[in-house]
């Protein structure tokens, strides 16, 4: 740094301003989503003469390999993105490093524009690591025409739990025209469906929500696994009974099978990645799009949801400040409201109520869930997402499928997560 | 080539030559060696020693400490209670038992295949072509088209069943046990083209004058392929259970996609299971640790595979 100052002193003072600043970017948008980065880079690279930001687009999971080596050999990106599930990790083992108040308000970066929860994806023991760029969410879709037909209103999706469980009541319809609370209803024979739930692991993600609808959560204040509290399994317990009490739901299904019904109007109610609009907006279906239903209980909304984040990683000791300042100009104007607008051309959410509220969206089914969007959860603020994840996504296979109880699955999955953990622990020390 | 590459060099210094040429001479064959050697190195030997000192360490590049740890990580396979030991045991088990059921109709489809399409039948390139193209597609193609087979709802194969017999749907992909039926149809389907062709080739190097005689002498064509066919094929069997089996014990990407693992683990791979603890778990050291033993196993049963084929090939020549 010392040897560096001076020279840095030289060069402002002799070039007068012309000296670009050059930032590497690293990201893993590769996709259809790639043109997009690619054109906001260019647009920033023409509006900031004094910043040049080369852009390297490479697969997610290519990242999370490298970043480790990138940083430990002090070639670390000056920017990169990194998703929920990775970034407490990285957080944790000391590859981020923190954006301070002071830096956030300097770059004109408000916290407090960003869906609450969204923002806090990246934050760790009180400081904030990361802006949110990209969100994606776990959503319900539903077939207006068939919520029509059996008598319920397609512009009032529902909301609570006793809203949900009579719309999946009456969507379920056997071959003879008689809904599930009618008697000689025969489940063995049906038409059509309420409602789908799935065995893997974005079918799992119903439970995650009601867990935290309920005000259960996945992990204690000490980070072990708490996914077996009253609170978790009475919400799972809700929806496991959808299957084998009110039939309303079918057993043994995957996520393909629920998605071919959906799409064949087969099934009312589709919970699922929000990814999933384009799909049916292609097909040029009849459907909404709304938040989950509070069906884990009354306590708040929730659903999951995943979010890239734009953070700046630990560099080598004499580091530019000049580079740190340049790095958080683009950070912050990539995630400025204009911004945000264009990147949610992929189908990525707002990450603001000022993209949110953009007439733009007036008219778009996707407009269903944005008056709840603050509601919006990552799996993150522990550095074990894996150890808590999979174990929790098999809990609600067993459970789904009736393999285990809901009480037996759900204890199982937190005492394997908690010997994970135990061991994963020691990383850390 | 190592046995005999060194003797003229032996023989030149004894002749007396000049010692520069002897030293030349000796270092000669090595020099041959050298490139491959040198890969060798690069990519095998200095891996497998690094992976060892990942897993006697508490590894993180992050970390400003690796700790030694020193057989910890390997303790822990050993170690009832531990989930490595619950784990990695009981993936080892599910690859073991997709070998054992998956080799044997690999090779007996493949020989069975072969026999068919070696006969002048019409329209035999095209058949090999049928059988033998499923094998260049990735297995993410591979492993969505047979999930989707055998999809418990929406399934051709449950379709297919209810249509002629009106039986009930069978939840394939979600019922332990029912749930390697695709990833074993799928598999044969998908690789049964290459070891198909191994026996063609085999096939065509029988001597036709062999068969010629057994007809002569009345032997049907059931003692022709128990007592000419098979034994001659003897070698290329063995090399082709051999490659079958070690492929098999790589089991990853089909029952990645087709059940990603389920249900309860009932399908995961070593493989798999590995990589879950290294990349989802970030417990490298761990997963170093287990690829070590695991390889090692490989390795053992790669050795007795091939002194069994070296055996074989000595008693048929």
């Amino acid at each position: 740094m010392r040897r560096i100052t001076p020279l840095l002193a030289l060069l402002a003072l002799g070039t007068a301003g012309a000296q670009k600043v050059s930032l590497t970017f690293l990201h893993g948008f590769t996709g259809p989503d790639r043109p997009v980065m690619e054109g906001l880079i260019k647009k920033f690279n023409d509006t900031h003469p004094k910043i040049e930001v080369r852009a390297q687009a490479q697969p997610w999971a290519t990242t999370w390999q490298q970043l480790p080596a990138l940083v430990a050999s002090g070639r670390a990106p000056d920017v990169a993105v990194i998703n929920e599930d990775q970034i407490t990790g990285f957080i944790a083992r000391g590859a981020v490093s923190p954006l301070t108040p002071a830096e956030l308000s300097g770059a004109g970066i408000s916290k407090s524009k960003f869906f609450g929860p969204l923002f806090a994806t990246a934050d760790y023991k009180g400081q904030s690591y990361g802006v949110p760029i990209s969100s994606v969410a776990y959503v319900m879709f539903y077939n207006k025409d068939l919520m029509k037909k059996v008598g319920l209103d397609p512009a009032k999706p529902p909301r609570t739990r006793a809203e949900f469980l009579r719309a999946a009541q009456l969507c379920t319809v056997d071959k003879a025209g008689k809904n599930s609370t009618q008697a000689g209803f025969d489940s063995k024979n049906l038409n059509t469906w309420g409602v789908s739930l799935y065995n893997n692991w974005v079918g799992s993600r119903a439970a995650y929500a009601a867990i935290l609808q309920n005000g259960g959560a996945l992990t204690d204040k000490n980070q072990n696994a708490a996914f077996n509290s009253p609170q978790a399994v009475s919400a799972v317990q809700f929806l496991v009974d959808l299957v084998q009490k009110q039939h309303v739901a079918r057993p043994n299904s995957t996520e393909e099978a629920e998605l071919a019904a959906f799409s064949q109007g087969k099934v009312c109610m589709f919970p699922s990645g929000q990814w999933y609009l384009d799909r049916f907006e292609t097909q040029k279906m009849n459907f909404g799009v709304t938040f989950l239903p509070r069906v884990g209980g009354s306590v708040r909304d929730a659903a999951w949801g995943g979010s890239s984040h734009l953070t700046l990683l630990k560099q080598r000791p004499g580091y530019s400040a000049d580079k740190r300042r340049a790095a958080l100009e683009f950070v912050a104007w990539l995630s400025q409201p204009a911004q945000n607008l264009s990147w949610t051309a992929t189908g990525s959410l707002p990450t603001q109520a000022a993209v949110a509220s953009n007439p733009q969206f007036a008219k778009a089914p996707i407009s269903g869930i944005f008056d709840r969007l603050g509601s919006v959860y990552a799996t993150s603020g522990y550095p074990w997402v894996g150890q808590v994840m999979g174990p929790f996504d098999a809990a609600w296979e067993a459970a789904y499928l009736g393999k285990k109880t809901v009480t037996q699955a759900l204890n199982d999955g937190v005492s394997e997560a908690n010997k994970q953990i135990e061991q994963a622990r020691k990383n850390f020390q | 080539m190592t046995d005999h590459a060194p003797q003229p060099a032996r023989h030149a210094a004894r002749r007396g030559d000049a010692p520069r040429a002897g030293a030349a001479a000796r270092a000669e064959p090595y020099l041959y060696l050298l490139p491959h050697a040198l890969l060798f190195f690069v990519f095998t030997v200095y891996p497998v020693g690094y992976g060892l000192y990942i897993g006697m360490h508490r590894w993180d590049l992050l970390s400003s400490v690796q700790s030694f740890v020193g057989l910890e990580f390997f303790r822990n396979l050993f170690v009832p209670g531990t989930p490595q030991f619950d784990f990695f045991w009981r993936t080892l088990l599910n690859t073991a038992l997709f070998t054992v059921v998956s080799v044997p109709l690999l090779v007996a489809a493949a020989l069975g295949l072969a026999l068919l399409l070696q006969r002048p039948i019409f329209g035999r390139t095209f058949f090999r072509a049928v059988f033998f193209l499923p094998g260049v597609l990735t297995v993410s193609v591979m492993g969505i088209l047979w999930r989707w087979m055998f999809d418990n709802q929406i399934g051709l194969v449950n379709a297919a069943r209810e249509a002629l017999t009106g039986a009930p749907p069978i939840p394939w992909l979600s019922t332990e046990g029912l749930a390697w039926v695709p990833i074993v149809v799928g598999t044969v389907w998908w690789t049964v083209g290459f070891n198909m062709t191994l026996y063609l080739a085999a096939l065509s190097n029988v001597p036709a004058s062999l068969y010629e005689a057994a007809a002569l002498d009345g032997a049907t064509p059931g003692q022709q392929f128990r007592h000419i066919t098979w034994p001659l094929l003897a070698p290329q069997t063995l090399f082709v259970f051999i490659t079958t089996a070690l492929a098999s014990f790589q089991l990853f990407g089909q029952s990645l996609v087709i059940t990603a693992g389920g249900p309860n683990r009932s399908t995961q791979s070593v493989i798999q299971y590995i990589t879950e603890e290294g990349f989802t778990n970030n417990q490298i050291s761990s997963a170093a640790a287990m690829g070590f033993v695991f390889g090692l196993m490989m390795l053992i049963f790669t050795a007795a595979q091939f002194g069994l084929m070296a055996r074989d090939v000595k008693g048929t020549s």
